[in-house]
């Protein structure tokens, strides 16, 4: 018995996942790339970086160069501000709309998709009546909404885009219970006294996770993008509130055809790595969640 | 035997497949003559190789990973091997056709049956769709589908599943093909439907002279439609000969422990014999214990078999809903006022065809549903009124077993994690550590080597070893009373003898008592003291195990048990040999 004992012991599905991520180069590289990019925000948020990116350092528009200092690598803009600084800021814009709005979008999608798709009955058709009216109205007309009656600016756009970006995921969510629910593991969950609490979220949801970790990744780089959309049509950031990678790009428009690029070059040099890491690692996370892949 | 008189020549082939642990050898030499207008039964358990073979014949192995290394298949004398794809696409369907296990996914929902088999007529004879059409009403007539005039229109939904079968059948016979593969066709089917079809399949070849290769894990069943059987073991042919001698004079040990490991029909061993006790892992003979023979009647005594479960006037109706309010039309009576009894300590047999409401009485008297009516007085309490509190509480002591294994575990859970939820819940054993040292020691009760697999999931085990941790998780709350609903049903015959000895073990040892839910008689037989027979949500008849079987009343289970494969070949039947017989 005492030899039998030394040998128990218990790995859950978190502690494989984590071993097997690990394991696997391209999630290390891709997760160091995503820290890096957070570490940067949250710098900026702190105001410990790239504070004096409003500062005129020199003549509007001086072209990228190396032997002037960091602050001049990718040039300057218009008003002689630095382009780095300007990109550097823009991480952080690009961040916060991209966690706030998943940080809501996700765990609502979750919440609509999973009850509708376990309980069935009338909570289904309230659900379902909800997001389908909801994706029956244009998302930008309800940006446009969302902006005038809560103005402007960066928060209410990070917002918005998380209060209606959710309908996909509870839909694909909501699909995923209907046909687990009926599952043999799940009735046995039951004849075992588990309750519904146990058996959402212990045994339907750890099944449906790599939808829900692709579903946030998925949104996290959408709202990166279309916080450059909307800003660049005129719906997110005011000029002046801060910087961002959108309003870099909407600003390149007018400059690249007299041959600065630099602007446009900083802000997309920035924006493909994070989106490129979020996809690589989101993929990772999926196999590491699936133990038939388990080596 | 001339090679002109054979249909098909398989000889030393070799098909590996490539892993990512390396490279697994699937056949090996494998050699198989079928003569033409001849029927050859392939006989093994899941992953024997014999549906790579049938595979490998008809130019379908999936590659990469698959690849044939060496060897010939002669089809009519020429090497199919040689062949190009578009050779073959030509063959297939059309002098070499195929019947697949699951009627259910083998036939594409969205086309009308008489489309699908009219389809591959004008595909390979060219024929125009009057004349296709004019062919399928014959062709579904001749499989025996009642109404083919209607039929022919109706969509693979609106059939069951032994018409679907028969409809598989008609496709393949549609091109009068020279060689048939079946992949284990019956598998699927009830015994009633199994026993139609294996009929239908001996009509149809003599009929058109076809040859055919029966692949099966159940000697049973092959034993009246083979003229040759071969047995096939981890890739390996370990033994072919002429049906009769397989079954009178087998030679290799694994072909013993197939014959012997199905339940007999007439006596009651006291314990099933399994391939194991036949052959070692190496595969080395074994001498194998002394059949025990036991009178099936155990006494009932008051004291101890006091009645523990009392079902009375149960329902369940699912309501119909139909119009575009959904309003309910009709109900379906799934079951429908079925009353009985079960005393602890013994064995409720609860036996019926699909559909025969059978599973949901299961699991409405664990109230998994909800039953419509009806009371169910556990010890003398009713819990179709517990509160859902009390009802948690009550899960302790009635749990229940599912058919499919590969389904009824949680695939992102660990064994361990499986095993020790319902502790986790029940609050059995102080912590974590107590609890996973029961689950181990829970495993080894079962068969299973223990702590070493805690970790692992259940993907890495096969059916038989999937089955024995589901009943280690059912153990795990300590209950009193277990439904095991198919519970074997889903496994080789090799494998059920062993489980459904576990389960007797079991009983033996901790006074359990079961409802065990099959289809098949012969394994309710064997393992039940009282059975029901179910048919459309209601009772047919209710006896001892022994009184059904030797002196049934009703028509309906007079017909079931007239479907059990008999599990030995006819000709043997006649001179008066019984299974028994060829078991001692």
């Amino acid at each position: 018995m005492k030899k039998l004992a030394s040998k128990v012991k218990g790995n859950s599905l978190w502690s494989d996942a984590l071993r097997r991520l690990l394991d696997d180069n391209l999630a290390v590289v891709s997760f160091v790339t995503i820290v890096a990019y957070v570490v940067v925000a949250g710098f900026v948020s702190l105001g410990w970086m790239a504070t004096s990116w409003q500062d005129q350092i020199g003549a509007s528009q001086l072209p990228p160069s190396l032997s002037n200092g960091f602050e001049y690598i990718m040039g300057l803009d218009i008003f002689g501000r630095s382009v780095v600084l300007k990109t550097v800021q823009g991480a952080y814009t690009a961040l916060y709309v991209g966690l706030v709005s998943s940080m809501i979008s996700v765990p609502i999608g979750v919440i609509m998709g999973a009850s509708a798709g376990y309980f069935g009955g009338w909570i289904d058709d309230l659900i379902t009546w909800i997001y389908t009216t909801l994706s029956n109205i244009p998302e930008i007309l309800l940006l446009v909404a969302f902006a005038t009656a809560f103005g402007k600016g960066i928060e209410t756009m990070a917002v918005a885009l998380g209060m209606t970006t959710w309908v996909g995921l509870a839909r694909l969510i909501r699909a995923e219970f209907i046909k687990h629910k009926n599952r043999e593991y799940v009735a046995a969950a039951h004849a075992l006294g588990g309750g519904h609490v146990r058996r959402i979220f212990r045994h339907i949801l750890p099944n449906v996770l790599h939808i829900i970790i692709i579903g946030f990744s998925l949104r996290f780089v959408v709202a990166i993008k279309s916080e450059v959309v909307l800003t660049f049509l005129g719906l997110g950031m005011e000029i002046g509130e801060g910087s961002s990678w959108g309003l870099m790009i909407s600003d390149a428009s007018g400059e690249l055809v007299q041959g600065i690029w630099w602007g446009l070059a900083s802000a997309t040099m920035a924006m493909f790595p994070i989106v490129l890491a979020f996809s690589l690692f989101s993929d990772a996370l999926r196999d590491a969640f699936d133990p038939k892949l388990r080596t | 035997m001339a090679d002109k008189d054979l249909i098909l020549s398989i000889k030393d082939l070799c098909v590996d497949f490539s892993t990512k642990e390396g490279v697994v050898h699937a056949l090996k030499n494998v050699s198989i003559d079928i003569p033409r207008g001849k029927t050859v039964g392939l006989v093994g358990e899941s992953g024997s190789g014999k549906s790579v073979t049938s595979l490998a014949t008809m130019g379908l192995i999936p590659s990469p990973p698959g690849i044939v290394s060496s060897g010939q298949i002669l089809f009519d004398g020429k090497d199919l091997l040689k062949n190009s794809e578009a050779e073959m696409r030509k063959i297939r369907g059309n002098h070499i056709s195929m019947i697949f296990q699951e009627p259910m996914t083998s036939l594409n929902p969205v086309f009308t049956v008489g489309f699908q088999i009219a389809e591959v007529l004008q595909l390979h004879q060219g024929m125009s769709p009057k004349e296709a059409r004019e062919k399928t009403l014959d062709l579904l007539n001749q499989v025996g589908i009642p109404t083919p005039h209607q039929k022919i229109d109706a969509y693979p939904h609106e059939l069951s599943g032994g018409q679907k079968q028969r409809i598989m059948i008609a496709m393949a016979i549609g091109c009068e093909p020279d060689l048939l593969i079946c992949d284990e066709p019956t598998t699927a089917l009830d015994v009633t439907i199994q026993k139609q079809v294996l009929d239908l399949m001996l009509d149809l070849q003599s009929q058109y002279n076809m040859s055919m290769l029966f692949i099966t894990h159940d000697l049973g069943v092959i034993a009246d439609i083979a003229d040759e059987v071969v047995v096939m073991y981890r890739g390996d042919i370990v033994e072919k000969n002429q049906t009769e001698e397989i079954f009178v004079r087998p030679q290799h040990p694994y072909t013993k422990g197939l014959l012997a490991c199905r339940p007999p029909l007439g006596k009651h061993p006291k314990r099933l014999v399994t391939v194991s006790d036949f052959m070692d892992e190496k595969g080395a003979e074994k001498t194998p214990p002394k059949v025990e023979f036991v009178d099936p009647v155990r006494p009932i005594s008051e004291t101890e078999n006091p009645v523990l479960l009392d079902v009375k006037g149960l329902s369940k109706h699912f309501p119909i809903r139909g119009g575009i309010f959904g309003t309910v039309k009709d109900y379906a009576k799934a079951v429908d006022e079925v009353s009985f009894q079960v005393r602890k300590g013994r064995t409720f047999g609860l036996v019926g065809e699909s559909g025969c409401g059978k599973t949901t009485l299961g699991r409405a008297i664990l109230r998994l549903i909800e039953p419509t009516a009806g009371e169910v007085f556990w010890k003398g309490k009713d819990i179709v009124k517990a509160s859902a509190d009390e009802m948690r509480k009550l899960r302790r002591d009635m749990q229940i077993i599912f058919q499919d294994p590969y389904a009824s575990l949680n695939p992102r859970m660990t064994i361990g994690a499986a095993i020790t939820e319902p502790m986790d819940i029940h609050n059995i054993g102080a912590n974590k550590k107590e609890r996973l040292e029961k689950a181990a020691e829970l495993l080894i009760k079962c068969g299973l080597p223990g702590a070493n697999v805690l970790n692992r999931y259940p993907h890495e085990f096969s059916g038989g070893q999937r089955q024995r941790i589901c009943i280690a998780r059912a153990l795990a709350v300590d209950p009193e009373f277990i439904i095991c609903d198919e519970s074997v049903s889903a496994l080789d015959v090799s494998i059920q003898a062993q489980i459904l000895n576990l389960l007797s073990d079991l009983q033996d040892e901790l006074g359990l008592t079961y409802i065990f839910i099959s289809h098949d008689l012969a394994v309710v037989k064997y393992i039940s003291d009282e059975v029901l027979v179910m048919n459309q949500g209601k009772i047919v008849e209710m006896a001892d195990a022994k009184t059904i079987y030797e002196n049934p009343k009703e028509e309906y289970t007079k017909r079931l048990l007239s479907a059990i494969p008999k599990g030995v070949p006819k000709t043997l039947i006649a001179k008066g040999i019984t299974s028994v017989d060829l078991q001692t």
